[in-house]
């Protein structure tokens, strides 16, 4: 009997643990593609995924049904979070750097704005417990990795209408989806965002890809961002955590060469797979010409890259590529001859223009580099300490003036102190055109509390978003990838912070003077007093002689007026 | 006669402006050939509001790139007045939109035309302010005999129309133009209601005072801060024009039990409009936010854009915790002249009317130059006052120091990046102090007449005596 119970028992288990483990599947996935200006791209993705999972439906989140969460490879920290605050779909990326979208094409991981940006579809039947569940959200992942997200509160916090649909797909609940969308530009990411970011793998960084997320290395490159994907499929909740990197061999090696391996990028080798990792697959992107070497021997080669899958293997991997002779800059003799086509459909630049504090006009210039009409949803999700005059909205394509070009303007006003402006419209753009978008702003007078620690240097505006919309055959509308800009940095007016106490003192000093001197003459006793010319003593003090109320009285016998006396 | 000098005195001004104008925007216009960018003088605006008028011509409720801005907003369906940013002082100045060239920006056909409608548009409220103003000082010299009106009448209208405050205001397009001449419409009226019953006393509800009342109401409706000048425009109502200052004494033209009834049925009908202009504007807008956007924004301060006032760099350089007590005792210590200066003044509304003037313009949360502007040709009304003036010459000389230095600064610290905010604070201060000089002289020069019209004659019967007047100074 206990023998058949236990064996029963342990039967059990083992199909639990069986379920387990095919509920839960993690990847990993490396790509790096060399890129024209010599640097290369790295993008890791470990993917893990819940099979037969859904979010927690927010209407549960009134009963605290406490259901263990039991997971093995899911990250159980990130897991409560989104459980206790009913998020559906989350995304957060922390960067640093500027994404140069004319020489490196668009990234793998498309969210590669400057700083750090969460958004989130939450369901919810009020506005306010969304936006609750959003406040708790920022902390609770400014927690995670230790990350100043608690910055992005409301003055951030906008809900675009079309730029960041859901990735994933939204549980059909009969509940509306609302999205929570904050950015903070000047948010810096750095070792310690690293490190609770590895604690989520379920092999941390002792093996398999994440060995090579060498800190020392990855915040040496010219670009490196990480993110956190959590997205609902109908297989089951995926997260997906990306790290991306730009770096340049170029700069690493002494001959000017634009070779590199694990080795020379990582300063590391996979030396073991992770063995929970369904598979754990690299890929290298095969330069389109040259003479150029990819080691060792790809087991793979499709679309032009190399695939390896380094699972079952027990030498330790430096994948590289080589180049015979050394780098040259394709620029310099680009403008001789044909050009390299374009990497990306349209360029963007975007600046603050004006040289005075309170006020300047923002620029932006768009290029498209294809011959057909391209169509661009332009995002601004503005602080309000920069105001926007939309009359002043002027859009000239090649010098012309067509202000038929820009449409389906939707704006969200800013609140002072509390809501950021939310700017969206469509613009066209022609065939091979350059079309230039400019408007007024005025900047805002803070408070000297509302400052940052270094007010001079001035403030971080988020990045602006454009994002192709692509009319497919049947008529309706697709977005193609987001392309970010860099952020800007403007210079706002600031007080003199070191005299409040000075300030408040002037002031009141005037108005309490001049109130003083208006009750003191209004609540006075105008009389004539007589002097006799004879007695020399009281000549003297006689010309400015003070007198009291209580004297009035016996003055008033010397036949004298007074004013409000008839 | 001299109603023709006067007008005549008025049209010239106007002209004189008008060519003004119309030579700086050619002046400031680039040339002919890229002519998109011109829109209806707005260069003349931009001119204005980043040269001699920087920071100083409008405050954010009466800034013209916000009026532009709110119409632009209502006309494509968006509401300006539901979040308190970039909205001028009323729901009601979307009946701007009814202008196409304000409304609508960009080239326009008829260039020059626009252009002169948008410079009539900001120099015709001007002319009506001036002769509202000549029509105020008529109602107060038509008892007294003894004044020179003929000259008066010539300089008013000069000391307004060609005063560099309000020049500078009109030029730029700023609302308190407007605010400035209904303000001035509402006291006229006042001024004349009270001839008129004089005249026909089975009238008991003049024309003149529900004129005078309505415009009152618009002007505070459009920017709060006037709630302050209904009480003496009240006693204006009920009492007379006339200058009294040297006859002071208890407010009486009624009995005391026909007073109060008479000045609740003023009161109720002044409410009756504002209520119902607050109702228009609540129907224009659709929504009952507008009222904490405009009203709250004189009131709670959310914008510091620096202004000549007292109040955007003492609340931006105040501690959280205490702004809004600071807030409750700026807001009450505008209410604290009221009550005094009408009891003192009860026997001159006019003058109390005046004096509250003077305290608006000093220390309103969202001051510009044109209520300086009216508070100085107010100035001209009471001729009668300056004898007794104690230092109108120091007053002059602080006035004009703070005035030339305002822009100066504003441009050292804003464009030039070599000054820093105290610089133009400090020029803001020394206006501060030359309004207070200016007020307290007021008040002692309408005190004192009083006492040395009736000392007068008296003293010169006595021989051999000589008289000073003591005071506590």
């Amino acid at each position: 009997m206990l023998r058949t119970s236990l064996f029963l028992i342990s039967l059990l288990l083992s199909s639990v643990f069986c379920l387990e483990n095919i509920n839960e599947e993690f990847e990993e996935y490396l790509s790096i593609k060399s890129l024209r200006d010599g640097r290369v791209t790295s993008s890791f993705s470990f993917t893990t995924l819940l099979r037969d999972a859904i979010p927690r439906d927010p209407r549960t989140l009134a009963f605290d049904d406490d259901t263990s969460q039991h997971y093995t490879l899911f990250p159980l920290s990130l897991g409560q979070i989104l459980r206790q605050y009913a998020i559906t779909e989350l995304h957060l990326t922390l960067n640093a750097g500027k994404w140069n979208y004319d020489t490196w094409g668009y990234p793998d991981e498309p969210d590669v704005g400057v700083g750090a940006e969460l958004r989130a579809w939450m369901a919810g039947d009020s506005i306010s417990s969304i936006d609750e569940r959003w406040q708790g959200v920022r902390n609770a992942l400014a927690g995670l990795f230790c990350a100043s997200l608690g910055s992005l509160d409301e003055q951030r916090t906008t809900s675009p209408r079309l730029s960041f649909p859901p990735e994933g797909a939204l549980p059909d609940w009969g509940l509306p989806h609302e999205l929570r969308h904050a950015s903070h530009a000047s948010e810096h990411v750095c070792t310690e965002n690293l490190t609770p970011f590895l604690k989520l793998l379920p092999c941390k960084s002792l093996s398999g890809l994440a060995t090579l997320l060498n800190p020392h290395r990855i915040f040496d490159a010219d670009w490196h961002g990480i993110g956190l994907h959590v997205l609902w499929r109908p297989e089951g909740v995926e997260v997906r955590l990306n790290v991306q990197l730009v770096f340049d061999p170029l700069r690493i090696s002494a001959q000017g060469k634009q070779d590199w391996s694990f080795h020379s990028l990582f300063d590391r080798k996979v030396e073991k797979a992770c063995p929970v990792a369904s598979s754990t697959r690299v890929s290298v992107e095969l330069p389109n010409s040259g003479v150029y070497r990819v080691y060792p021997e790809p087991q793979e080669i499709r679309d032009g890259k190399a695939y390896y899958s380094l699972k079952n293997n027990n030498e330790a991997w430096n994948i590289g590529t080589m180049w015979p002779t050394d780098f040259e800059y394709r620029i310099c003799h680009a403008a001789l001859s044909s050009p390299d086509p374009a990497l990306v459909p349209f360029s963007v630049t975007r600046n603050l223009l004006g040289p005075t504090q309170d006020r300047g006009q923002l620029s932006i210039v768009l290029t498209n580099n294809q011959q057909d009409t391209l169509q661009l949803l332009y995002l601004e999700t503005m602080p309000w300490i920069v105001q926007f005059y939309l009359h002043t909205i002027r859009v000239h394509s090649d010098n012309v003036p067509r202000d038929d070009l820009i449409s389906n303007i939707s704006y969200v006003l800013p609140v002072p102190h509390a809501r950021p402006a939310t700017f969206e419209s469509v613009l066209t753009l022609p065939g091979r055109s350059t079309l230039t978008f400019t408007m007024d702003v005025a900047k805002a007078f803070l408070r000297y509390t509302e400052h940052p620690p270094d007010a001079q240097r001035g403030w971080d505006l988020p990045p602006a978003i454009f994002t192709p919309l692509n009319q497919s055959l049947n008529g309706s509308m697709s977005l193609g990838s987001r392309v970010y800009t860099p952020s800007l940095l403007v210079d706002l007016a600031t007080p003199d912070f070191s005299m409040p106490y000075n300030v408040i003192i002037f002031t009141c000093s005037v108005m309490a003077f001049i109130f003083g001197s208006v009750f003191n003459v209004l609540t006075r006793k105008f009389i004539v007093v007589r002097v006799r010319p004879d007695p020399p003593r009281n000549q003297s003090v006689g010309t400015e002689k003070r007198l009291e109320d209580t004297d009035s009285d016996t003055l008033n016998e010397l036949n004298t007026s007074k004013s409000g006396v008839h | 006669m001299h109603w023709l000098s006067c007008r005549e005195t008025i049209t010239l001004c106007i002209v004189l402006r008008v060519l003004f104008a119309l030579g700086l925007d050619f002046y400031l216009s680039p040339p002919t050939s890229y002519a998109y960018s011109v829109d209806n003088g707005d260069k003349v605006v931009e001119f204005i509001n980043n040269g001699p008028g920087l920071l100083s011509a409008s405050s954010p409720l009466t800034l013209y790139a916000n009026l532009k801005e709110s119409l632009w907003l209502y006309q494509r369906g968006m509401d300006p007045y539901g979040s308190g940013i970039g909205q001028v002082g009323s729901p009601l100045y979307l009946a701007f939109s009814f202008f196409p060239t304000i409304a609508e920006s960009g080239p326009s056909k008829t260039q020059l035309l626009s252009k002169l409608f948008g410079i009539f548009l900001w120099t015709a409220p001007d002319a009506f302010s001036a002769w509202f103003l000549v029509r105020i000082w008529k109602a107060r010299a038509s008892t007294s005999t003894k004044s020179s009106s003929s000259s008066i009448t010539f300089v008013l209208p000069l000391i307004y129309l060609l005063s560099p405050y309000v020049i500078l205001s009109s030029l730029a397009r700023s609302t308190s133009v407007w605010e400035n001449a209904i303000l001035l419409g509402a006291i006229a009226w006042a001024c004349e209601s009270e001839s008129e019953f004089k005249t026909k006393p089975e009238l008991n509800n003049s024309n003149s005072k529900s004129k005078s009342l309505l415009f009152l109401a618009l002007r505070v409706h459009l920017s709060l801060d006037a709630l302050i000048l209904l009480p003496p425009l009240i006693l204006l109502l009920l009492g007379s024009p006339e200058s009294r200052l040297t006859e002071p004494g208890p407010f009486g033209l009624y009995l005391r039990s026909t007073i109060l009834r008479a000045a609740l049925n003023v009161l109720f009908e002044f409410m009756v409009y504002w209520t119902a202009l607050a109702l228009i504007s609540t129907l224009i807008v659709g929504h009952w936010r507008w009222m904490s956007t405009t009203w709250g924004t004189s009131l709670s301060l959310p914008s510091m854009t620096p202004n000549p006032g007292l109040w955007w760099y003492f609340f931006t350089e105040m501690f959280d915790h205490f702004r809004p007590f600071f807030l409750v005792v700026f807001n009450v210590h505008l209410l604290m002249y009221v009550a005094p200066i009408c009891i003192k003044f009860q026997h001159d509304p006019l003058y109390a009317l005046f004096i509250l003037v003077g305290i608006l313009a000093t220390f309103k949360s969202y001051p510009t130059l044109s209520d300086h502007g009216l508070f100085i040709a107010f100035w001209g009304i009471f001729p009668e006052v300056y004898p007794y003036l104690r230092h109108p010459f120091p007053t002059t000389l602080v006035l004009i120091h703070s005035a030339l230095l305002q822009p100066l600064f504003a441009h050292l610290w804003l464009s030039h990046g070599t000054g820093n905010a105290n610089f133009y604070y400090a020029s803001t201060l020394v206006g501060a102090c030359a309004g207070g000089m200016a007020i307290v002289d007021a008040v002692w020069a309408g005190l004192r007449i009083a006492l040395e019209k009736h000392g007068k004659g008296e003293l010169k019967l006595v021989e051999g005596e000589e008289r000073e007047i003591v005071t506590q100074q």
